[in-house]
């Protein structure tokens, strides 16, 4: 992987469902950021990271991730991601420490550095006393938390989030919100989608908005409210994406 | 003419149109039925009223036997079995699966009426059927001038009821022994097994009656000539619904009572059972024991233990593939008992296998839990399948491992013949599931013959060619070697006819 080159780079992305839900998006997001994509519902943001992640193929367009062009080697790109969506990706019939065993192997994870990390993680995340419990019966928080351990096992250096903190109690949010700061503070990368304006306007560098599948703004949240003269993220984020519902 | 808001006639409504919209064959989406189903249900209404016309009209004059009583009597007790399977699924329904319980009961009607409007609700659904099925043979006799038999309507509605009672107090009583979470699975399961066992024993039974002695002489040793007379209170349920008037009357007050006292003395208990279906799904945090991890060498091995893993720690799944197999298991009686031992045997084991490898193909392939996870990792794609074909196809094939020793040992040829049948087979069976399967959910294992029509076609003819060819081949080694030549070239040309055409038609990932 080339380290000069941004972590993500969109050029001319296209993806249509009948309509165009991402249309011609060019976005850039530098390595060791916290990038946050906002934009009202249906505005394109969950249809760019599916494409990023290599959920969907795209109609048109170039993704490179961490300077590797995903549609010409796919195994290269997602080595060195990891996607954690609104709705985590878990196997209610699995105990967390199995999840993990599973995730290390996906990701091809030598046992000798994924289990100190699994542990690890556990640990960070209150989990160790569930260990040995099926996740079908976590509470959300705790299948986020699981999720989100899954998601570091191989420790990405991308870390995509889409809304990771729906449906979390304060203490979960804020065990997930440190976890991402500290892992831009070790030189990660994260890009998030959230509708909790706060959280995007307290965490991150850089602040995209989104509309109709296109970039309308990005920047600083200095920068954006010094173009849009608003005081907070969400006057700003209202001014822009006027007339449409968050 | 409107009930009032609130009241059971009222509620009970309201659980009718939430079961005439779940009877919606198509789930695309549809609310209810469509005309097409309503249509296609009418038309089948009207060929058995003339199928029971007939039926009947051939009986005549035995309508009036009273010896009737007795295999009617039978079949009510089938029906009862049928049903009590029927009505435990309900209960499940009710108390683990149905989300609108919460709104009910944190409403101000008497958590009474709600239990009384969800007894009534199943007694409705587990009666259904069988109206539908039985009420034309009540309306032809009444046209053949025999109005007793519409004693069946009362006699469906009694029999539902009880049964839903037995189910409601098993699945309650159950929730106080087990637990919620515990019960779910032994429900599930209960009622799943019941309805099969009944199913093995009408095949025995018919078995019995082709001549040969078994289930006939155990039923006449059971009985004894004092139990097996025309007079005895054995063949009561057959009389009600004949229309004997007494004995209608009586199981009519007995389902009555039954109602009664289950809603008089369970509508608490009901409650309680609710609010630990709830909560079955909190886990307690126990003491922490030691963290141990078995990370595996390869991805192959990975993915190989996380489908046997999960398909292990599923009962419900696994009571329901095991069901598919107990419903082959009295058609391998058949080919056992009219063929010889080695083409009927390998015919009997290539279909189990196929039969038992699309259960696990499904499961494993197209109802994957996490697809996305899959997809953004970066997996080879091709290992990922292998792996999941794989854990789809060994079990069957150790399943069979032992009667093919046993095969091979009494007629080496014969055995390897049929372990290349079964083989080919069970491969091409979960190649035609990852080729042409459609991603679905779990808990659609039941309609997954419905959800893709076109994949269980291709598992069907697959399944009947390589089980044709090993009758033909293993009959190859005997004789008849004019004809079987031919057929095995068919049948072969037919196995993978059906595997061509499935990777034409395969999915591609993204």
């Amino acid at each position: 992987m080339n380290a000069d080159s941004p972590a993500l780079r969109l050029r001319a992305l296209r993806k249509s469902f009948g309509r165009p839900a991402v249309d011609g998006l060019d976005l850039t997001v530098r390595r060791g950021e916290l990038y946050a994509l906002l934009g009202p519902n249906g505005a394109g943001k969950t249809t760019t990271l599916r494409m990023v992640t290599g959920l969907l193929a795209p109609d048109e367009g170039d993704i490179d991730v961490l300077g590797v062009d995903l549609a010409r080697d796919p195994a290269q790109a997602k080595r060195g991601m990891a996607y954690l969506p609104d709705d985590p990706l878990l196997y209610g019939k699995l105990k967390p420490t199995e999840y993990l065993e599973f995730v290390a192997g996906l990701w091809g994870i030598r046992a000798e550095d994924a289990e100190p990390r699994a542990r690890r993680l556990l640990d960070w995340l209150d989990l160790t006393k569930h260990a040995h419990e099926l996740t079908e019966g976590f509470s959300r928080g705790m299948k986020q938390k699981l999720a989100l351990a899954g998601a570091l096992i191989h420790e990405p250096e991308l870390l995509i989030l889409d809304e990771p903190l729906t449906g979390l109690d304060a203490a979960a949010a804020r065990q997930v919100k440190d976890l991402l700061v500290s892992h831009v503070d070790r030189g990660g990368t994260v890009i998030l989608t959230t509708h909790i304006l706060e959280v995007a306007e307290r965490l991150a560098q850089r602040i995209g908005i989104i509309r109709q599948g296109r970039l309308i703004a990005e920047g600083t949240l200095a920068e954006l409210r010094a173009r849009t003269q608003g005081d907070s993220l969400e006057d700003v984020f209202l001014h822009l994406t006027e007339g449409q519902a968050t | 003419m409107s009930a009032t808001p609130g009241s059971i006639p009222w509620l009970l409504r309201h659980e009718l149109k939430l079961a005439w919209y779940g009877a919606a064959v198509n789930k695309g989406g549809k609310r209810r039925p469509g005309s097409r189903t309503i249509i296609v249900g009418a038309v089948g209404l009207i060929l058995l009223h003339v199928l029971a016309f007939f039926m009947l009209r051939e009986l005549g004059p035995g309508m009036d036997e009273p010896a009737l009583a007795i295999p009617v009597t039978f079949m009510v007790i089938a029906c009862a079995t049928f049903m009590l399977s029927s009505a435990l699924s309900g209960c499940v329904l009710a108390l683990f699966e149905r989300g609108d319980l919460d709104l009910l009961l944190s409403s101000p009607l008497p958590s009474r009426t709600v239990f009384a409007v969800r007894l009534l609700g199943i007694v409705a659904s587990t009666a259904i059927p069988y109206l539908y099925l039985g009420g034309p043979f009540a309306n032809a006799a009444l046209v053949l001038g025999h109005p007793g038999w519409l004693g069946l309507y009362v006699m469906v509605g009694v029999v539902a009821m009880l049964m839903a009672c037995a189910g409601m107090l098993l699945t309650l009583g159950l929730v106080r022994v087990l637990g919620a979470r515990r019960t779910r699975v032994v429900a599930q399961v209960t009622a799943a097994v019941a309805g099969a066992l009944l199913f093995i024993l009408s095949q025995l039974s018919s078995l019995a009656h082709n001549g040969s002695d078994g289930a006939r002489q155990v039923l006449d040793s059971l009985l004894g000539p004092h139990l097996a007379s025309l007079d005895s209170a054995l063949w009561l349920p057959g009389r009600a619904l004949l229309g004997a008037p007494v004995p209608l009357l009586g199981a009519t007050l007995l389902a009555g009572l039954a109602f009664a006292l289950t809603l008089g003395r369970t509508h608490r208990f009901f409650v309680h059972g609710l609010q630990q279906a709830a909560s079955a799904d909190r886990v307690r945090a126990r003491p922490a024991g030691a963290l141990r991890f078995r990370f595996r060498r390869s991805l192959f091995d990975t993915v190989v233990v996380k489908e046997w893993r999960l398909i292990a720690r599923d009962p419900h799944l696994i009571a329901q593939v095991l069901l598919q197999l107990i419903y082959l298991l009295p058609l391998l009686f058949l080919i056992l008992r009219n063929g010889t031992a080695g083409p009927a045997l390998g015919t009997g084991l290539t279909m189990l296998c196929c039969s038992l490898t699309g259960s696990l193909a499904w499961i494993v392939l197209s109802a994957e839990d996490a697809p996305d996870l899959l997809l953004s990792a970066p997996a080879p794609w091709r290992t990922l399948q292998l792996a999941k074909l794989a854990a789809a196809t060994m079990p069957a094939l150790l399943v069979v491992a032992l009667p093919l020793l046993w095969l091979t040992a009494h007629t080496p040829l014969a055995g390897l013949l049929v372990a290349f049948t079964v083989s080919a087979g069970v491969l091409s069976t979960g190649l035609i599931v990852l080729w042409t399967g459609r991603p679905a959910p779990r808990s659609d294992f039941k309609m997954r013959g419905k959800g893709n029509f076109l994949c269980t076609m291709l598992e069907l003819v697959n399944s009947l060619c390589w089980a044709g060819l090993s009758w033909v081949l293993v009959a190859l080694d005997g004789q008849n070697t004019a004809w079987t030549l031919p057929l095995a070239a068919v049948a072969l040309a037919g196995g993978l006819g059906v595997l061509l055409f499935a990777w034409l038609q395969r999915r591609r990932p993204v």
